[in-house]
């Protein structure tokens, strides 16, 4: 598995001078040739270049001392030498240190040398300083980054004559060219080139740079000997001999072509986001240099900062912050963070152009090297105006919102419409910074430009008012908000002081009534005792003109006629007699002084005496009497007071029943007993039905009936008193039911009653 | 308490003048014996000066000088007297409650009716 090729190589790379030249005129890879135990055997320009060592003083030591104390200590050296034995190369990107101790970037590809037995003779080392390689980069604008240095395997190298003829050829050359050593040896070199660059005589001006200027880069297609073509990084280095005489070239090509295609790649991609970054509007996407000074703009800082790239490319980005944030040395402080902490956000006001404010977001990033030098920062800003602005809205609406819900409640609490006014308008003024907000009573107009809003009464389409505002910044639809809020609150409290004025005016007239009702019954009572003492007063003398009378007529009477006249004079008397027990009654009544004494009787009994004491008072009046009774109805109540209803209720009918037929009906009917009394006369208004058990109350008109008006007052109130109901059934001009129904077992013993009979009402 | 020996003679105690008179006419009509007093003072003189005790009294309770409880009270505490019968007399709405505190054997409201009231005195009196 050994290559003859290498080993003609490895022999060749040894013996001859030539290729010695070669490898000691590159300047830009250290070639290096190590023993089988990493000790320097060669050691050519391009290595005392990068590395910074003399071959004096390298050559014979182990290369390991090229290698960082880590690598080192971690075995590095000897690990990379295993993995070339192993692998056929071992490439490694890293750290790699020069003999003035800094570190460089290094990328490198080790190889192994095997003898003609296979064994391991030696290790050929590559070594390019990448970052010595992009800042070259940087300064030619060539745009490329990075070089892979391959190992010889990866190289065409080869020698050309003065003429540009071959005269030796590798392994690498053979890869990447197609051609055999014993084709392409004493070929010229133009063959390697597109028939354009032969016609444009590029190989030749090629050479005769490398003549003049000792050496000379080129990149560009190269064709292989099948007629592909290849992108080819070409160095070409004048050999000269030791007089200086020119005896040569050393070519080294690359294969440059995927290489190409992933640089293309990269461009493209970076070309892409140059333009995304550019074209990016919402954003300011700008670079700046390590002292702050700005190197990029987009059409976002454009756009936010108001700024063109030409005005502002190398200016100090602290011009846009406000003035006291300069001189309170804020736009350094960002830059120190930025680079120690790598990134520095924040909030806060920046400043445009033409000196207005706004509300950014900013992100200062530090942007390195690969070698983690810093280079700049890069700066994104965002304008949060608006969104600060919607924030300041809504908190202002929840502000205004609470204000107004404060007012509520102080106008629930308050309850004084002037004081609720008072604190409305101090509150409009105080949230909104108005100068002047005033209420509108109907009619009255506001002032030009005010702002007004309604203040709404319960009833739909009407208004107590209105609300002006005048300001002299315009209002926002917040602002209007908050006013109608406000006007709402002052709507209800003028709604609440409407009804408590009326409730207010209710109460007065209810005190009123009150007084009057009481004066009422204060004169009631009065009239309730002065009845009592008339009463009183008027059976005195009339005992002594009854007794007269009657005594007169006892004793034998007058002769005809004055005996008749004595008679009526003794029935007026004892009717005088009845209307003043009746008075007393209802005094009593009035009073509260009434009194039941329950016994058990038969009431069926007790109607019809009553009934029967009726019949000739009844036939005067032409109306028949007709009795409904059962045989027996026993129960316990006040016989005497239960007499005067029946009494009561008798004549009543008798009174009212225009001569016609008059029912009195008796039954039974669960616990209770019914009383009927029903006449079939002038009946009873229903307007009057009410009103006919109160006190000197008569449903018939006055004029056409005589008596006081006293019987049903005082039947209530005895049927009441049994724990009973009376009511009335009536149509005028069709009769009246009375209904009287009482517990069976009413009334509860009273103390003390009369001993003896008393008159009859 | 009536005793067969009081025969038909009685006290009419009345500070009204026209109703003591007529009290007395119409018991007179029926031959009762009435004997008249004004008022409690004098009804007691006239009770100590009588030689015949009355068989009843008709005590009106409202009078000037001596009121019919007094009158009552005084008499009760004389052993001559107090076993006569009272009958009260009055207009009063608690007439009953009054006569029951007198001790009274009997009330008549005012105004009086005749029936009742010979009535009452025949309970107390001899038949004729």
């Amino acid at each position: 598995m050994e290559n003859p090729l290498v080993q003609d190589e490895l022999s060749a790379l040894r013996a001859s001078a030539e290729l010695r030249a070669v490898t000691d005129s590159i300047q830009d890879y250290a070639i290096v040739l190590l023993d089988p135990q990493g000790v320097v055997l060669t050691w050519n320009t391009g290595a005392r270049q990068i590395e910074g060592y003399g071959p004096e003083e390298i050559v014979g030591h182990r290369f390991d001392r090229l290698y960082t104390a880590e690598d080192r200590a971690a075995g590095r050296p000897q690990t990379l030498l295993a993995e070339a034995l192993r692998a056929g190369r071992a490439h490694d990107e890293g750290w790699r240190v020069r003999k003035d101790g800094s570190r460089f970037w290094a990328d490198e590809v080790i190889s192994p040398l095997r003898g003609a037995n296979g064994a391991v003779e030696g290790y050929v080392k590559v070594t390019r300083d990448l970052a010595r390689r992009r800042q070259d980069d940087e300064q030619s604008g060539e745009g490329r980054t990075v070089l892979n240095v391959a190992s010889v395997t990866d190289y065409a190298i080869f020698m050309l004559d003065p003429q540009g003829t071959i005269t030796s050829w590798n392994l690498g050359a053979e890869r990447a060219k197609g051609y055999r050593a014993d084709e392409a040896i004493g070929s010229n070199l133009s063959i390697f080139y597109t028939p354009e660059d032969q016609a444009a005589g590029r190989p030749m001006r090629l050479l005769r740079r490398a003549q003049d200027e000792g050496r000379v880069e080129d990149e560009g297609w190269r064709v292989r000997k099948d007629g592909s073509h290849f992108w080819a990084d070409v160095v070409i280095t004048r050999v000269n001999d030791r007089n200086g005489k020119l005896i040569g070239f050393a070519k080294v090509t690359r294969d440059m072509t995927e290489r190409r295609r992933e640089e293309e790649q990269l461009r493209q991609a970076e070309e892409r986001l140059r333009l995304m970054i550019e074209s990016v509007q919402e954003y300011a996407i700008f670079m700046l240099d390590r002292q702050g000074r700005v190197a990029s703009w987009n059409r976002g800082a454009e756009h936010i900062k108001g700024y063109t790239a030409q005005e502002i490319v190398g200016q100090h980005f602290s011009r846009f912050y406000p003035p006291e944030e300069i001189s309170a040395g804020k736009p350094e402080r960002e830059l120190e963070i930025a680079s120690a902490k790598g990134r520095f956000e924040e909030e806060g006001w920046r400043v445009r152009k033409d000196g207005s404010r706004f509300w950014a977001n900013v992100v200062l990033s530090a942007t390195r090297n690969r070698e983690g030098a810093l280079i700049g920062f890069t700066k994104i800003t965002r304008d949060l105006s608006e969104r600060k602005r919607a924030a300041e809205e809504m908190a202002e609406r929840a502000r205004q919102q609470s204000v107004a819900a404060e007012l509520g409640l102080y106008a629930l609490q308050s309850g004084q419409l002037d004081r609720v006014i008072e604190r409305s308008m101090q509150t409009v003024r105080e949230t909104l910074q108005i100068d002047d907000v005033r209420i509108l009573r109907a009619g009255e107009s506001p002032v030009p430009g005010a702002r007004t809003v309604r203040i709404h009464a319960p009833e739909p389409d009407a208004e107590y008012g209105f609300l002006a505002a005048s300001a002299s910044r315009p209002l926002t639809a917040n602002d209007v908000r908050f006013l109608q809020a406000v006007a709402n609150v002052v709507a209800v409290a003028m709604a609440r002081s409407q009804s408590e004025e009326q409730l207010r005016l209710a109460e007065r007239e209810a005190i009123e009534e009150r007084g009057r009702s009481v004066r009422i019954q204060e004169a009631l009572l009065e009239r309730d005792e002065f009845i009592s003492v008339a009463a009183h007063e008027l059976r005195t003398p009339l005992t002594a003109l009854q007794l007269k009378l009657q005594g007169l007529e006892s004793s034998g009477g007058l002769p005809p006629p004055k005996g008749e006249r004595l008679g009526a004079a003794v029935r007026q008397t004892e009717r005088l007699a009845r209307l003043v027990d009746r008075l007393l009654d209802v005094s009593r009544i009035a009073q509260g002084r009434v009194e039941m004494t329950s016994e058990s009787f038969d009431l069926a009994i007790i109607v019809r005496q009553v009934a029967e004491d009726f019949r000739e008072p009844a036939t005067q009046a032409r109306a028949a009497l007709e009795l409904q009774l059962p045989e027996k109805l026993e129960g316990s109540w006040d016989r005497l007071r239960i007499e005067q209803v029946l009494v009561n209720l008798l004549s009543n009918a008798v009174k009212y029943g225009a001569g016609k037929p008059i029912t009195v009906k008796l039954e039974e009917v669960g616990d209770l007993v019914r009383l009927c009394v029903a006449d079939r006369g002038i009946g009873i208004a229903p307007d009057d039905v009410d009103r006919i058990f109160g006190r000197f109350q008569r449903a018939a008109p006055i004029r056409n009936y005589g008596g006081m008006g006293l019987g049903l007052y005082i039947t209530r109130h005895i049927v009441e008193a049994h724990r009973g109901t009376i009511s009335v059934i009536s149509k005028p001009g069709e009769g009246s039911t009375f209904v009287v129904e009482l517990p069976r077992l009413s009334a509860p013993a009273a103390a003390g009653r009369d001993k003896v009979p008393r008159a009859r009402a | 308490m009536t005793g067969p020996s009081c025969g038909r003679t009685v006290l009419i105690v009345e500070d009204d003048a026209d109703t003591r008179m007529a009290l007395a006419e119409v018991l007179q009509d029926v031959n009762y014996r009435p004997l008249h007093a004004a008022n409690g003072a004098a009804a007691l003189q006239e009770l100590r000066a009588a030689t015949t005790a009355p068989c009843v009294i008709l005590l009106d309770v409202m009078m000037p000088i001596m009121d019919g409880k007094t009158f009552r009270a005084e008499q009760q505490k004389d052993p001559a007297l107090s076993e006569i019968p009272v009958v009260v007399l009055s207009a009063h709405a608690d007439l009953d409650t009054a006569a029951e505190q007198m001790q009274a054997a009997g009330f008549l409201r005012k105004p009086v009716e005749l029936g009742a009231l010979l009535a009452t005195v025949a309970q107390f009196c001899e038949q004729e």
